[in-house]
């Protein structure tokens, strides 16, 4: 994208791929025209692969729709020009935008669930795409064969007839892929499409882009929030922000030297998993501005660290700051230093230096989730504590149980067998007595916070009924509620509001509040920011960590992100498949991981770091058997990189369940073979 | 502290909020004439609906708006006194249906085996076709207003029992509930507080839709003369008679026909506001 | 190629068991066979739950009616002797629930009783109006399908706003007037108004088609329509959900033409909807029948039924009540079978 003054009438050899000027939608409602996107320009050259980055209501989905002119009604382009090969898409006939659909631009969506039609079998979906560009019948299916084969499906002569419902998130995404690619376009316009995946699939996909970028040399487009992801995979990148382009160029220049301080947060606002627990993170204040009510000036200004009085006022353009990095900021562009932060406090973390007793002790528990007489599993034989001050991570992918766990602690899953001691007292029968001390003493912070406020009550009433289980009623509990609010970081006086007044991150904080209402000396935090956009996420966490130093809160803290996980956490459990697999200290499991899932998952994420791209990743196959049908002996073997599949001398894997014990440095793991991996995980 | 209003103002003002757009005017309108009609038609008209004249089988005039029967009584009158026949039957009988299917439907959640139990017996009366539950009613309880009242309630369960389970079903899987049953919130309290005002909806706009079946559902029992009998008027039983005198004079039917259209179109209508309203975050 | 990282997924390698690989249409075969079994065993317990109850309540109706069961089962002024008769026929001194698997035997077995008012077995004063209400219903059911799918398909897919408009009002329409009263307002209107066609009696079908077409078009209809609105309006309503979904997104994406994208995407997956609807609607227009027969003075099922209830001759109204329920109960297990058999989610026993 090495894009100056470029001559638009150059050689057609110089054109690049795609190129978007001055592209401008709105969507006309009737409380006023929403300008999503706003004047926005980029290009992309053949096989390039360019990220776009922002977070909801930044306009980056409306951009990749407005490529393939399927904008959702009432949307509607108002200027700019979409130049395909020089040729404008805009002015194209419906007709002629069909032949360029799905042919020339292809695009994968975010949830792979939901973008199969789940009455057509894989293979016709795929061949469909053939079928309408004039590929004849029989060879559509030939070339459909080829092509589930090429996005790593297995035995393509069964699987071309089943349908969606028999495929995993990661096969439909595969699918999707194959679809995508079956025209040999030469662009792929990717929203999201690891988003809604676990971590191991989402590795498995970006590696089958990157590999189908290297043989066919199809360019992309990875519409992401994930800046581990575009350090990851791509070449160039662009900042979106408020409906426009805040930032572009070159991925390694933008990461080592950003010139917009959004970026620059985005960069350093998130928790990392090279970087120990003990500092707070360098939060961004406020949330993504709502594309309807735009500030004015710079949109970022309200948020900004380093704004002067002129980002209030004058919208500043996209600039050349750099080579060929162009930002669109006052104080960068006047010589200033954007990389500054709001200071972090410095932790004073006072680890409790007598660990009292535990508050939570969970004692080899099953939860069974299926019928009594067929029963699922779904946490199978647990034992985890929770002290006074400290925080036990729990990591793994969905469907590993950790969810069912937290729900069995709390005791809307009953216990099928084991223990679990709240306060010194057996609280496994979960009588009447018994869930007054579980209530008492743990309370839970869900994962969304669209969903787990009443709508129909004010947030003041929602406080007020976890007051009053704990006794404090009337006008204290208003009192109360209100410090409650304030000890959140929100504004005491809003406690006649209902939920919808609240954006996604504050109503989070309120989620919170309502949780410490009975002053519990524990929580829960169950995914507690994994809904929310990436500016939210340190603002939460900082939250929480500065609750846990100062009420001296337990937390057991549940996440599928291991870099927030290890931000926060003291020691840090991994599950898979309703075990625990690995436990210990954060140090230890993420600087030596001895069971190969750990070192698998570590592997996988992937960091917001363009050095990282060099290392070597340890890709897992397949994806996670169902808890109804687990396999015999040790429950990773179906996908263990060190196990029967690569290793066939050894069968104790498959005989033999590895206990959960000491390995041989000491660390715990339920490995035969601990400690193999550890090596090649390390950052 | 002004607390108490605030839940009014969640419940009874947010279905105002219908009334506010045209279509809940004009629903709001119509209903609010025909009612008042209906309900003082004993007095403006103290004859009664059985005053006859000299002139038999009269077509539409000024005189007589919707002309007058086979005795010469005025049809305008009769069909008043019917249509206050008719919308006493439903004003009992829909709230009555509403509550006590909303209610059974709430039973499950507080007793697993009672709700199943009595999910299956609301099976049962939805495998009967809506009519010939009523002729079941008929031939136990005899033709009249009683008979009819019932018929009326024990069809609408179903409808609301169902619609009450679904609704708190959907609302169930929720993380509020959830996070109150995390709270130590007791099971009917959750009930009450959470899961009901968030079904109210439903069963409110189900209740327009539902008087208007309870109307026509007299007027069709009547109709073929096991509803309200003669010399009782109701637009059922007016129908029936006109009905006889189809070919002498068409417009005898006419006039009990637009009442009904009248109150159809401004139930639906209400039913479309309710609906917007409600669906309007 | 660097590709080969996609182990066999659990759904793949164990998914759907023993099928025979690919060989298409074969296996479907199989597969549907197997289903509808497995289908119907699953279903069969709570259809015969609802057929015994409502059985009883047929059964018990004149026994819950004020008086001696006898005389009420005698219609209105019984001599002694019939009323002994009765006494004696239906065993009414024996236990309630010998008294009721007599009768149920008596059913099962195809005799259906005897008429005390008409002094007629039951079996033969059905057989006599059966032919009257078929065609009504069969040519009301007609109607419902071809009306109901072809509005609903005409609203869910992208039409100008008039003609959405016009559906619109078409749906509101006979969405609020009930059969009884689309049926007065035909016979005003064609056979008034404009006499284009009879508005009373009939003509059998063997005996005569055009004519008994004539005598059925305007009852079936007002029976029709009403019923069609239902399906009109849910077939769009699922139309225009599933226009919203993901998947529809991909296929414009792929460069699919909307009409193919209306009938391969949008329609294959609103039909099951549509089906399981128009199962239970057939039961309302059996029952509509009752009012519909009575206003066009058809001698049918449904007069049969009126005059049975006027006449108090439980021992007919026993045996048509039992009858609407089963053919209800039974039609609302097919269309959930079509759907079943439609969707490959519960096909292949997801």
């Amino acid at each position: 994208m090495t894009s100056d003054t470029r001559d638009s009438a150059s050689v057609r050899e110089d054109q690049p791929l795609l190129r978007v000027e001055g592209l401008q939608v709105s969507f006309p409602t009737s409380h006023g025209v929403v300008r999503a996107v706003n004047d926005i320009s980029f290009e992309i050259g053949a096989g390039r692969i360019l990220g776009v980055v922002g977070e909801s209501g930044s306009g980056k989905s409306v951009t990749a729709r407005s490529i393939m002119r399927m904008l959702r009604a009432p949307g509607q382009v108002d200027g700019g020009k979409i130049m395909l090969h020089g040729r404008d898409l805009l002015n194209e006939t419906e007709a002629t935008m069909r032949d360029v659909r799905g042919k020339r631009i292809a695009m994968v969506f975010q949830d792979p669930q939901a973008a199969l039609n789940p009455m057509m079998r894989v293979g016709d979906q795929i061949a469909e795409t053939l079928i309408v560009h004039g590929t004849r019948k029989h060879e559509a299916r030939q070339r459909a064969l080829e092509l589930l084969h090429k996005v790593g499906i297995p035995d393509v002569e069964r699987t071309i007839e089943q349908y969606p419902h028999e495929f995993s998130g990661g096969m439909r995404q595969r699918v999707v892929i194959a679809i995508a690619l079956a025209n040999e376009a030469e662009l792929l316009i990717a929203d999201e499409p690891t988003t809604a995946l676990d971590v191991t699939i989402q590795a498995q996909i970006l590696k089958l882009l990157v590999d189908l970028r290297k043989d066919l040399g199809v360019a992309i487009i990875m519409i992401t929030h994930d800046m581990g992801v575009v350090a990851e995979l791509c070449d160039e990148m662009i900042v979106m922000y408020g409906g426009r382009v805040v930032e572009s160029g070159p991925v390694r220049t933008v990461f080592n030297n950003p010139q917009h301080p959004y970026t620059n947060a985005l960069l350093r606002a998130v928790p990392r998993i090279d970087t120990p627990a003990g500092h707070a993170l360098p939060a961004i204040p406020g949330s993504p501005p709502d594309p309807a009510r735009l500030p004015g000036g710079c949109s970022f200004h309200p948020r900004c660290p380093v704004a002067v009085e002129k980002c209030r006022t004058d919208r500043p353009p996209l600039e050349v700051l750099a080579p060929s990095q162009r930002a669109a900021c006052w104080v960068s562009a006047s010589g200033g230093d954007v990389e500054a932060l709001p200071m972090p406090v410095v932790r004073t973390r006072t680890t409790p230096e007598e660990p009292g007793k535990p508050i939570l002790q969970v004692e080899n528990v099953r939860t069974n989730v299926g019928k009594p007489r067929h029963p699922i599993w779904a946490v199978n034989g647990i034992s985890l504590e929770v002290r006074a001050g400290e925080t036990l991570g729990v990591v793994g992918e969905s469907g590993c149980g950790k969810s069912t766990l937290s729900r069995t602690i709390v005791g809307i899953n009953p216990v099928g067998e084991g223990r679990i001691t709240v306060a010194g007292r057996d609280v496994t029968r979960m009588g009447k007595e018994d869930l007054r001390t579980v209530t008492s003493t743990i309370q839970y912070v869900f994962q969304d916070p669209y969903a787990s406020l009443n709508p129909r009550r004010t947030i003041g009433q929602s406080l007020e009924e976890a007051l009053s289980v704990a006794g404090v009623k009337g006008h204290a509990a208003r009192t109360r509620s209100r410090e409650l609010l304030e000890r959140v970081g929100l504004n005491g006086d809003h406690l006649d509001r209902y939920p919808y007044a609240f954006s996604g991150g504050q109503r989070q904080r309120v989620g919170i509040a309502r949780a410490l209402a009975a002053n519990p000396k524990m929580l829960i935090c169950d995914e507690p920011v994994s809904a929310l956009d990436v500016s939210i996420q340190a603002q939460i966490i900082n939250l929480l960590e500065d609750l846990r130093d100062d009420l001296g809160l337990g937390y057991l803290f549940i996440a599928h992100d291991l870099s927030v996980v290890r931000h926060l956490s003291d020691r840090v459990a991994v599950m898979y498949l309703g075990r625990v697999v690995e436990m210990g200290t954060a140090e230890e499991v993420y600087g030596a991981p001895q069971h190969p899932y750990t070192a698998a998952l570590l592997s996988s994420t992937p960091e917001p770091d363009v050095d990282a791209r060099k290392r070597e990743r340890i890709v897992l196959a397949g994806d996670m058997p169902s808890p109804a049908n687990p396999p015999s002996g040790c429950p990773f073997r179906t996908r263990c990189p060190i196990g029967p599949l690569f290793n066939k001398d050894r069968e104790i894997c498959a005989t033999t369940p590895p206990p959960l014990a000491v390995t041989s440095n000491g660390q715990i793991a339920a490995c035969h073979f601990a400690g193999e991996l550890a090596a090649a995980a390390t950052v | 502290m002004a607390r108490e209003p605030r839940r009014f103002n969640l419940t009874a003002s947010r279905y105002l909020q219908a009334f506010r757009q045209p279509k809940g005017i004009f629903a709001a309108t119509v209903i609010v004439v025909l009612t008042t009609a209906a309900f003082l038609a004993p007095a403006v008209f103290p004859g009664g609906y059985d005053q006859q004249g000299r002139d038999a089988l009269l077509p539409m005039s000024p005189e007589h708006l919707f002309g007058t029967d086979e005795l010469g009584r005025d049809i305008l009158v009769r069909s008043l006194f019917g249509l206050r026949t008719d919308l006493t039957l439903v004003y009992i009988a829909a709230p009555i249906t509403m509550a006590v299917g909303t209610l059974l439907g709430l039973i499950g959640f507080v007793s697993k085996t009672t709700g199943t139990l009595i999910q299956r017996i609301l099976d049962v009366i939805v495998g009967f076709p809506g009519l010939v539950l009523g002729i079941c009613v008929v031939l136990v309880l005899g033709t009249g207003f009683p008979a009819l009242l019932i018929s009326i309630v024990v069809i609408g369960l179903p409808t609301f029992g169902r619609l009450a389970r679904a609704a708190l079903l959907s609302q169930q899987q929720r993380e509020y509930v959830t996070a109150a049953r995390t709270l130590g919130i007791s099971r009917s309290t959750i009930v009450v507080r959470h899961l009901l005002p968030n079904a109210v909806d439903a069963i409110i706009v189900q209740g327009a839709v539902f008087i208007v079946h309870a109307v026509f559902l007299e007027a069709s029992l009547s109709i073929v003369g096991l509803g309200i009998q003669p010399p009782q008027p109701s637009l059922g039983a007016l129908l029936n008679t006109g009905m006889r005198y189809i070919t002498q004079s068409p417009t005898y039917i006419l006039g009990p026909i637009i009442i009904l259209l009248l109150l159809a179109f401004a139930f639906s209508l209400l039913t479309d506001a309710l609906n917007e309203t409600v669906n309007r975050k | 190629m660097g590709l080969a990282l996609g182990c066999p997924t659990h759904q793949v390698a164990e998914g759907t068991g023993a099928s025979a690989p690919s060989s298409g249409p074969l296996v479907l075969a199989e597969r549907t066979e197997s289903f509808v079994l497995q289908f119907l065993t699953r279903k069969i317990p709570s259809v015969l739950f609802v057929l015994v109850v409502s059985s009883i309540v047929a059964f018990i109706l004149p026994r819950l009616a004020p008086g001696d069961p006898a005389v009420v089962l005698a219609g209105p002024d019984p001599s002694p002797a019939t009323v002994e008769a009765i006494r004696q026929q239906l065993g009414l001194n024996l236990p309630l629930w010998q008294q009721y698997l007599d009768w149920m035997g008596g059913l099962l077995k195809g005799d259906l009783g005897q008429s005390y008012v008409l002094h007629r077995p039951v079996g033969e004063l059905i057989a006599g109006r059966l032919e009257s209400t078929l065609e009504l219903a069969a040519l009301a059911a007609l109607i419902m399908i071809a009306v109901g799918l072809g509005l609903g398909m005409l609203g869910g897919s992208p039409r100008s706003r008039w003609a959405r408009s016009i559906i619109d009002v078409f749906n509101t329409t006979f969405l609020a007037v009930p059969p009884f009263l689309t049926g007065l307002l035909l016979i005003l209107l064609l056979g008034i108004v404009i006499p284009l066609l009879p508005v009373s009696g009939e003509m059998g079908f063997f005996e005569d088609p055009g004519i008994s077409i004539q005598f059925l078009i305007l009852p079936a209809t007002a029976l029709a329509l009403p019923q069609a609105a239902v399906v009109a309006r849910l077939l769009q309503t699922s139309m225009l959900q599933i226009r919203s979904e993901d998947f529809v997104d991909l296929a414009t994406a792929k460069g699919v033409s909307p009409f193919r994208i209306t009938h391969k995407h949008v329609l294959r997956n609103s039909f099951g909807n549509a089906v399981v609807v128009i199962g239970l609607r057939i039961g309302e227009l059996l029952a509509g029948a009752i009012v519909v027969e009575s206003i066009f003075a058809r001698n049918g099922l449904g007069s049969l039924a009126v005059s049975s209830v006027q006449s108090r001759d439980y021992l007919v109204i026993q045996v048509l009540i039992m009858s609407a329920v089963f053919i209800a109960v039974v039609i609302q297990l097919l269309s959930e079978i079509v759907l079943a058999a439609l969707d490959p989610r519960i096909r292949l026993g997801a």
